[in-house]
């Protein structure tokens, strides 16, 4: 930018001078000219009253990235700025290392003097008065105060505004953690004590991120389209079970800047596990076995299509295939643990219901603490019999889903007898 | 991390009230590092009783849970409680918290050092002594429920885990069908790094942060077949990814012990944090192929100020062939 210094500085005292101007004029819309507090004003807005005024005031007030009240509206301690270029850069981790140069700051402190924060965010060239101060720069000084010595005072005093007030300190309203640095949690000075901040820059970051997803026209437009059934080149983004944490309950803006400006809201991210669909599963009344039920589900119904599939596709006879085929019967017998342990799970002794047709094997395999209670049982269980048998009845049910397969005699057997040997496997699990 | 030498199961706890709200961007189960503090003021309460043991990791399966939100619209929010009112009189400031009840089984790897356990009997005493100095401690917040009257009661017991292959395996076999139905929290960074790069093929300036987003969403997306279009949901990987924190990350300087006024003791070091997070799998425990799959431990990295845990469940897998 090939501008002289001096016309810089000269749009730069603009600037400031009309931002003061539009407050002063904001204020005096309400009085009457000859109102005693009309001239008083109008002395307090005179460019250099009110720049003075505001250089004291910014000690009121810390530009921060990371706040402490968000932890509880009651703390009283240190809140930090941390450049994001300062952080660790952490390869397999999110944190507030990965905001850019644009990231938002947020303020905390007195609300009253906001309007000095306000004023440090005036922009001049794409940069805010507050990165210029911070920067010490020279068009800025220049433009402030034609007395250097005052102008550098005034900057001084601006660029303070990121520094920590006064000494180091935390609440006991802040979280603390004790994290373990040594490897012995029996000796006190193997730890050190940690306390999390809240990463205002970072959640707004993320904040505005998914209130695009949810609310944007672009977003809008698309979840239309999809009802539509219309084309949509963005497609829209879903958070299922996104959690919204109040913070600071009705005055927002006592916990931060960015936090008012958020409405007070938190989103949190799901990590909720998966909910079992069977939980409240019943026992298997009027039938005489539950391998029907199993092929049918879901994740075994997917495993048999995938691997018939596959043997149609009359794979090589090598070991590749051999591993193949022998992994979608590790998975299936997986699968098939799996949907025991639901009814292993059940009220113990369900299966002496009268409504209960489950052949015996499969009563003693699915219902196992019955045995606290009935000896006979115990000891059926015991002989382990039915192991054989419900091996058996698995790899019918698997021969039977798999259907005819369309090769040669010779290949079928050769992998039917795989799928046995893999069966025998079965056995070992079943039997303990 | 190789395999343990000894494990202790403690199936089927009921936490009552654990805390739902595990950082600052995510909700809905307990953070690790919750599991894996406790597991650190156990070890102090069993030298406290004279056990002279150590947990050096510790794996979480949970069974059931009941997250106590509310549903308005698309989102959720956490119910509140009632609290005291402060000094004054007036209502004391409101700090959202979020509680779940959780049905857990903690898996912890034992470090036996000097103790002998001869014989069936001892090592279910000690496991029975250890369960009971759990039930005194808070597990993520949340208070450990006796077992209801009339309930089945679950026993705790110890592994020694052969090393024989073989054995081993069976053993392993033995414990996952125990532990179902059930989901383990797994460690999956590694997807999380691959999705950056498949992100970064469609857009240069996506980011980490991008990445993860995207994994923590489902993405609705449309393509066109023939004269139509098909409206899908997709997929880049498959499992139940969540997002997850997994340790902190140094904001400030370490500063001396005593040096932070209102720390809570003057003897240790004190350092501002932020929380570090990444991406976690809920699997369930059948498929386990190695104990160290669902074990958790602490990784630090002193050096650059991170403080964070560790899985080793993406280094032990294999592609399976489907």
């Amino acid at each position: 930018m090939a501008q002289e210094p001096g016309a810089r500085s000269a749009e730069l005292r603009q600037l400031m001078q009309s931002f003061i101007d539009e407050r002063l004029a904001a204020k005096l819309e309400k009085l009457e000219p000859d109102d005693p507090k009309y001239q008083e004003l109008q002395l307090q807005y005179q460019y250099e009253n009110w720049i003075e005024d505001a250089a004291r005031r910014v000690g009121q007030l810390q530009v921060v990235s990371h706040t402490l009240k968000a932890t509880h509206p009651d703390a009283k301690g240190t809140s930090l700025f941390v450049s994001p270029d300062t952080l660790t850069a952490q390869p397999c981790g999110v944190g507030s290392h990965l905001l850019e140069k644009d990231y938002a700051t947020d303020v905390v402190g007195n609300a009253a003097a906001l309007d000095v924060y306000k004023f440090l965010k005036l922009e001049y060239q794409g940069k805010t008065l507050l990165a210029r101060a911070l920067e010490q720069d020279a068009a800025l000084l220049a433009a402030l105060n034609d007395d250097v010595l005052k102008a550098r005072e005034w900057l001084d005093a601006f660029s303070s505004i990121t520094d920590n007030k006064g000494d180091v300190r935390s609440s006991s309203r802040a979280k603390q953690i004790y994290w373990l640095t040594g490897d012995d949690p029996t000796q006190n000075d193997h730890f050190h004590l940690l306390s999390p901040l809240y990463p205002s820059s970072l959640v707004h970051r993320v904040y505005q991120h998914i209130q695009h997803d949810r609310f944007s026209e672009e977003a809008k437009a698309a979840r239309q389209a999809r009802r539509d059934n219309k084309a949509s080149e963005t497609g829209y983004a879903d958070y299922p079970n996104l959690a919204v944490q109040k913070l600071g309950g009705t005055k927002p803006q006592n916990i931060s800047q960015l936090n008012s400006e958020r409405g007070g809201n938190n989103y949190l991210l799901c990590s909720l596990p998966p909910v079992w669909r069977s939980r409240e599963q019943r026992p298997p009344l009027k039938t005489d076995s539950v391998f029907p039920r199993f092929v049918r589900s879901q994740q075994p119904r997917w495993l048999l299509v995938k691997l018939r599939e596959f043997l149609l596709s009359n794979p090589p006879a090598n070991v590749r295939t051999r591993t193949r085929v022998d992994a979608y019967i590790d998975a299936l017998i997986d699968e098939m643990i799996l949907f025991s342990a639901y009814f292993q799970q059940l009220e113990p002794g369900w299966s002496a219901d009268p409504d209960c047709q489950l052949v015996e094997a499969e009563q003693l395999w699915l219902d196992p603490m019955r045995a606290a209670q009935d000896e006979d049982f115990a000891a059926r269980r015991m002989a382990g019999e039915w192991v054989k048998e419900v091996q058996h009845r698995f790899a019918n049910q698997i021969n039977k889903a798999l259907g005819k397969l369309p090769v040669g005699d010779g290949e079928h057997s050769e992998w039917m007898s795989r799928v046995h040997k893999k069966l025998n496997a079965l056995r070992e699990v079943l039997d303990d | 991390m190789t395999e343990p030498n000894t494990l202790l199961i403690l199936p089927r706890l009921r936490i009552q009230n654990a805390n739902a709200i595990s950082g600052n961007l995510t909700w809905g189960f307990p953070a690790m590092t919750a599991f894996v503090g406790m597991s650190h003021a156990l070890e102090r309460k069993c030298a406290a009783a004279g056990l002279k043991v150590s947990f050096p990791a510790i794996g979480v399966v949970c069974h059931h849970h009941e997250a106590q939100v509310t549903q308005g619209g698309y989102q959720r929010s956490f119910h509140l409680t009632r609290n005291p009112v402060d000094k004054t009189g007036k209502t004391a400031a409101i700090v959202e918290e979020g509680r779940i009840h959780l049905e857990l089984s903690l898996i912890l790897e034992v470090d036996l050092q000097d103790e002998r356990l001869s014989g069936k009997a001892e090592q279910a005493a000690f496991a029975q002594q250890v369960a009971d100095l759990i039930a005194t401690l808070r597990v993520a917040g949340g208070t450990v429920q006796p077992a209801m009257p009339g309930q089945r009661e679950h026993h705790p017991w110890l592994i020694n885990v052969d090393e024989d292959v073989d054995i081993r395996k069976k053993q392993l076999r033995r414990l996952t069908r125990q532990l179902l139905p059930g989901f383990a929290l797994v460690l999956r960074s590694d997807l999380l790094q691959q999705h950056l790069e498949v992100k970064q093929q469609q857009d240069p300036d996506a980011d980490l942060l991008d990445a993860w987003l995207d994994l923590s969403r489902l993405n609705h997306e449309c393509r066109q077949v023939e004269d139509s279009v098909e409206w899908i949901i997709r997929r880049d990987h498959p499992g139940w990814l969540v997002p997850i924190p997994v340790g902190f990350a140094a904001l400030s300087e370490l500063y001396d012990a005593g040096q932070v006024e209102a720390a809570r003791d003057q003897t240790t070091p004190f350092r501002f944090v932020e929380g570090l997070y990444s991406i976690g799998q809920w699997l369930s425990p059948h498929r386990f192929e190695r104990f160290n799959d669902f074990l958790w431990y602490v990784d630090n990295r002193l050096d650059t100020g991170t403080y964070r845990l560790n899985n080793d469940y993406s280094l032990n897998q294999q592609d399976k062939e489907f």
